[in-house]
């Protein structure tokens, strides 16, 4: 008997301290919720003041131009007249030339890679891609003005020009004369740039497909390239246009290396081997010499425009892949 | 081996012959020498380990597509070394499908999804096409339950359905043999009976091979059985003396579930 109510009081004793413990725990618990809540918050905050601070800056240019900001090509700093189509077109048709070349290299390398590469390849093909990568935007732009340009110059172009002038359109994309440096210059730089992030993302979702996919479609007769262009790219088409859209992201926004070679020039060329400029070279060459409100708010409204650029091809992207997704059946 | 009593006078639709399998430099399966005899059914069976799915994954020779294996011997199919050096491996794998243990639908349609190896040998007309697919989920027994829906993703369909699809995609081709791959271990036991019913019906037209880790499966579905133990072929009789007078010591421990 006695021994049962020392038994009993020991119990609960342990249970005592278990529910000292349990307190803690739910108290450790209820900290590391309310951090970890924090830090999403703060994404949020962050996000809204940059917002927030980009509409702000740029209220002075659009009360003074109107939606003519976005339709005006010119740019005067001395009469203080401003308008952005002349950057929003280079943003946009820089992006695209890059797209246009890296995307088939891209994929093409990362279908190497994953399906044909002898494994002894493999290693130095991927590491030079990651490296690729690693190489800061400065050295691509000095390389791009001293040293792909003038080659540029001397081979290239003059073969484009000489190539497409008889062809009536394309005689007035490729009209010279031959800078060197421009919009041209600038995409292929950007390809070079993005080509990295394409291949490697790629790469990673093509190896996701499950090797036995892969196997039965192999199993079926099916050839490499149909392995690769019916099952393989299907499969992974949402990673594949995630790492498109990845790149296309910092194709728009990518400043140093296209400052370097697109020629700073506000204007808006039916050729694209002439001079133009970009909505981020545009704000990384004039930001200092902008000394009046208009002028600074009208940067920054460029700026505004990059971001909303940027927001709807990546909402686009979203709503492509979701229609597509509704089109396969899941 | 234990020699088989069997005296036989099936036509062999492929005879293993003296085949070696190699994993880089691990032997994964030591001489093996087996027939599979035209449009019956032949069940691999044996522990985890013991190279029946390997086996069968030479007849098509999957392995290619992974460097370090490789195989040596002899398979001859219809008279032909099929590991011959210029063995055309499309055409083979297009006469020798496969289903494999887990449902492999193809990211399209279900009726992209037969239509899809068809159209890689045959130029078919839109009905041609349509019939044939019919034809081949019909043979598939999977037509009832998909006529209405054939445009919707492969995918939508239950595992046990799926498993019909990629079974209706492999004769679709028209293959003159089918391996399966343990194609019921992640089914329900109704959709195993669908398969099982469904490869009783393909003994018609197919020579087939089957890998499986259910005793009852191989004693249900096959005419011969193969019992492999550690890489090497212990036995191979007719279905009915394997399960019931085995020849070897191994074979009735296996089979009357005291190892593996």
């Amino acid at each position: 008997m006695a021994d049962a109510v020392m038994a009993g009081v020991q119990g609960a004793e342990i249970g005592n301290q278990k529910l000292g413990r349990l307190a803690r725990m739910r108290m450790a618990d209820r900290t590391f919720h309310g951090i970890t809540f924090a830090a999403a918050v703060a994404v949020l905050l962050l996000l809204g003041g940059v917002i927030f601070s980009l509409v702000w800056g740029s209220v002075p240019a659009f009360s003074t131009f109107g939606l003519g900001f976005l339709t005006t090509q010119r740019w005067n700093p001395v009469t203080e007249i401003f308008g952005a189509l002349a950057p929003i077109y280079g943003t946009v048709v820089t992006s695209i030339i890059a797209l246009l070349i890296a995307v088939p290299v891209g994929i093409g390398i990362a279908i190497f890679l994953t399906e044909l590469c002898p494994p002894w390849l493999k290693r130095p093909i991927g590491v030079c891609i990651e490296l690729l990568a690693g190489i800061p935007s400065i050295i691509y732009g000095i390389w791009g003005l001293f040293v792909f340009a003038p080659f540029f110059q001397a081979t290239v172009q003059p073969f484009l020009i000489w190539v497409f002038g008889p062809i009536p359109i394309l005689s007035d994309i490729f009209a010279g004369p031959p800078y060197g440096i421009g919009v041209l210059t600038a995409g292929i730089i950007l390809a070079i740039m993005v080509l990295p992030f394409i291949t490697s993302i790629t790469r990673d979702v093509f190896d996701t497909v499950p090797p036995v996919l892969k196997e039965a479609t192999y199993g079926l007769g099916c050839t490499t390239g149909e392995v690769v262009t019916k099952v393989v790219l299907p499969y992974s088409r949402v990673g594949v246009i995630g790492g498109i859209m990845l790149g296309l992201g910092r194709a728009l926004g990518e400043t140093m290396a296209v400052t370097f070679v697109i020629g700073n020039t506000h204007k808006i060329s039916a050729s694209i081997l002439a001079p133009g400029t970009t909505i981020s070279a545009s704000i990384a060459n004039e930001f200092t010499e902008a000394t009046g409100e208009l002028y600074t708010s009208s940067l920054i409204a460029l700026g505004l425009i990059l971001f909303v650029i940027t927001f709807f091809v990546l909402a686009g992207a979203r709503l492509l892949l979701a229609r597509m997704n509704v089109k396969a059946g899941n | 081996m234990t020699v088989s009593t069997l005296q036989n006078t099936l036509p062999e639709k492929i005879s293993i012959k003296n085949l070696k399998f190699f994993y880089g430099d691990n032997l994964a399966l030591k001489s093996i020498n087996l027939p599979l005899y035209e449009k019956k059914v032949t069940a691999f069976i044996g522990p985890s380990g013991c190279g029946k799915s390997t086996l069968l994954r030479v007849l098509n020779r999957m392995y290619d597509l992974y460097p370090k294996q490789r195989a040596e011997g002899e398979v001859l199919f219809d008279g032909g070394n099929i590991l011959a050096p210029g063995q055309d491996l499309n055409l083979l794998r297009a006469r020798i499908g496969m289903v494999f243990q887990k449902p492999t639908p193809f990211p399209m349609s279900i009726y992209d999804n037969i239509a899809f190896g068809v159209r890689l040998y045959e130029n078919l007309s839109r009905s041609e096409m349509d019939e044939r697919v019919e034809a081949a989920l019909t043979r598939g027994a999977l037509w009832n339950e998909v006529k209405d829906k054939l445009s919707s993703s492969g995918l939508s369909l239950s595992g046990g359905q799926q498993q019909r699809l990629c079974i209706a995609r492999s004769i679709a081709v028209r293959p003159e043999v089918v391996l399966f791959d343990e194609p019921c271990s992640a089914l329900d036991p109704i959709s195993t009976s669908k398969i099982e019913e469904l490869i009783d019906e393909l003994t018609a037209d197919y020579t087939i091979a089957i890998v499986t880790h259910n005793m009852q499966q191989a004693a249900r579905v096959s005419d011969y059985t193969a019992f492999m133990y550690l890489g090497e072929l212990i036995e191979f009789d007719e279905t009915s003396k394997i399960f019931t007078a085995p020849g070897d010591k191994r074979t009735q421990d296996y089979i009357t579930g005291r190892f593996g």
